[in-house]
């Protein structure tokens, strides 16, 4: 026997166990959304020509009473800021203002969640949030309690999960912590500098949003 | 000149076709889904990570199916797909400073892979770990694998070699139990062959 299969045959024994869990219709729906997006994007970016076209029509049609100062510069869309209450919206998520001094976060299933980039948009609505993807992170020893009053989840038809968040409720000291898998998002509050326990298949989450819109399950400690 | 039933007829077996090509393709998916998991979990070092990128390749793998079944390796492009999705979110990730939450130790990335074997794999330098991967999850030989990943056989076998001396250094034998009573045992001469 070769002096290498020892080897070889640990890491296959290793990986053994491992057993991808998610359903092959989850793979369908997953492509469909990418498919949806890139069908929005294409209706998105021609409606886009088609405006600019207008705008380049209407500023080189009768001369301008400011020559030199095209009005299609003051209407262009502002960027986002600080204080923005308009919608931050890309492949995987969106971010509105509303309703109320709520704010509602939009996960849509099929797409690969950038957790930096929601984190700095939540930041940006005055939501603190640690986001995390494949795990899940709480702190320890126990959640702290009154998540049920931050978080309203639901579910849209297309399997999208929705969560209105009140900012105002968060806590002082806390903040959420957003677990994004392939088929469901677990949420909680921990504690700022607290240590974290951070895994997928061992404990209960403190809060399990599935894309059934099961409602939200609270733990012993809330 | 065209039947008037012609139209539906087309429609029909084009229906019929797309039932089959999901068919196939769920089929395809069950018989690979693990080894690619594995693969790429080899690759990534994180079990969780894993999954998203493979279940993302395997959407892509769908919406590119015409052209995928047809392609030598079509596990084999599943896993490049998914580690070249790896690549993009990680250098995503990297353009953000992280906070001190994001500290935080990490429990269990490697869903119950011995974590000194996950450890030793993550020095590995990355062409030896999808060198490695390819070669003992997805069972391609060293033409195949030098193929799927644009490289020459040689080097292939060089990385095998490599990594496999790295890992017999740093991770240590599993009991006598283990070691030389699978069933599912690949030797060095076939997996360089």
């Amino acid at each position: 026997m070769n002096e290498h299969d020892d080897v070889i045959c640990q890491v296959r024994e290793s990986f053994s166990g491992l057993r991808m869990d998610t359903r092959v219709e989850d793979v369908f729906a997953r492509s469909r959304a990418r498919q949806r997006r890139h069908l929005a994007g294409l209706t998105a970016t021609a409606a886009a020509s088609g405006a600019a076209a207008v705008a380049l029509t209407l500023t080189l049609g009768p001369a301008p009473a400011h020559s030199g100062n095209p009005a299609a510069a003051s209407t262009a869309p502002a960027r986002t800021g600080q204080s923005s209450s308009g919608p931050v919206t890309l492949a995987a998520y969106s971010v509105t203002s509303g309703p109320g001094h709520s704010t509602t976060l939009t996960l849509r299933k099929g797409a690969l969640l950038d957790p930096a980039a929601l984190r700095a948009d939540l930041a940006r609505h005055g939501i603190p949030a640690k986001v995390t993807v494949g795990t899940f992170c709480r702190s320890t020893p126990g959640a702290p309690g009154g998540l049920g009053q931050v978080l309203q989840p639901s579910t849209l038809p297309d399997g999208s999960d929705v969560m209105v968040i009140n900012g105002p409720a968060i806590p002082a000291g806390t903040e959420l912590s957003i677990g994004y898998f392939s088929s469901y998002v677990r949420m909680a509050l921990i504690e700022d500098g607290a240590p974290l326990s951070c895994g997928s298949a061992s404990g209960q989450p403190a809060a399990h949003v599935t894309p059934s819109g099961t409602p939200i399950r609270k733990t012993s400690g809330q | 000149m065209v039947a008037p039933g012609g139209k539906w007829i087309g429609r029909l077996t084009r229906l019929q076709d797309m039932g089959y090509e999901q068919e196939e393709f769920a089929e395809f998916y069950r018989a690979s889904k693990d080894s690619c998991l594995k693969a790429v979990t080899a690759v990534a070092g994180d079990r969780y990570l894993a999954e998203e990128l493979v279940a993302e390749a395997y959407a892509r793998a769908w919406t590119s199916w015409v052209k995928v079944r047809k392609h030598a390796a079509p596990r084999a492009w599943v896993v490049r797909t998914a580690l070249n999705l790896g690549v993009s979110w990680w250098r995503r990730r990297r353009e953000v400073p992280l906070a001190d939450h994001d500290a935080a130790i990490p429990a269990d990335t490697g869903g119950g892979v011995d974590p000194v074997l996950i450890a030793a794999l993550r020095r590995l330098p990355a062409r030896q770990r999808e060198v490695l991967a390819l070669r003992i999850f997805l069972d391609l030989d060293t033409e195949t694998t030098a193929k799927a990943l644009g490289i020459a056989p040689g080097t292939v076998m060089a990385h095998l070699s490599r990594a496999v001396a790295a890992l017999r250094r740093e991770v240590p034998p599993a009991g006598s139990s283990t070691s030389g009573t699978s069933t599912s045992t690949m030797s060095t001469r076939e997996a360089i062959r």
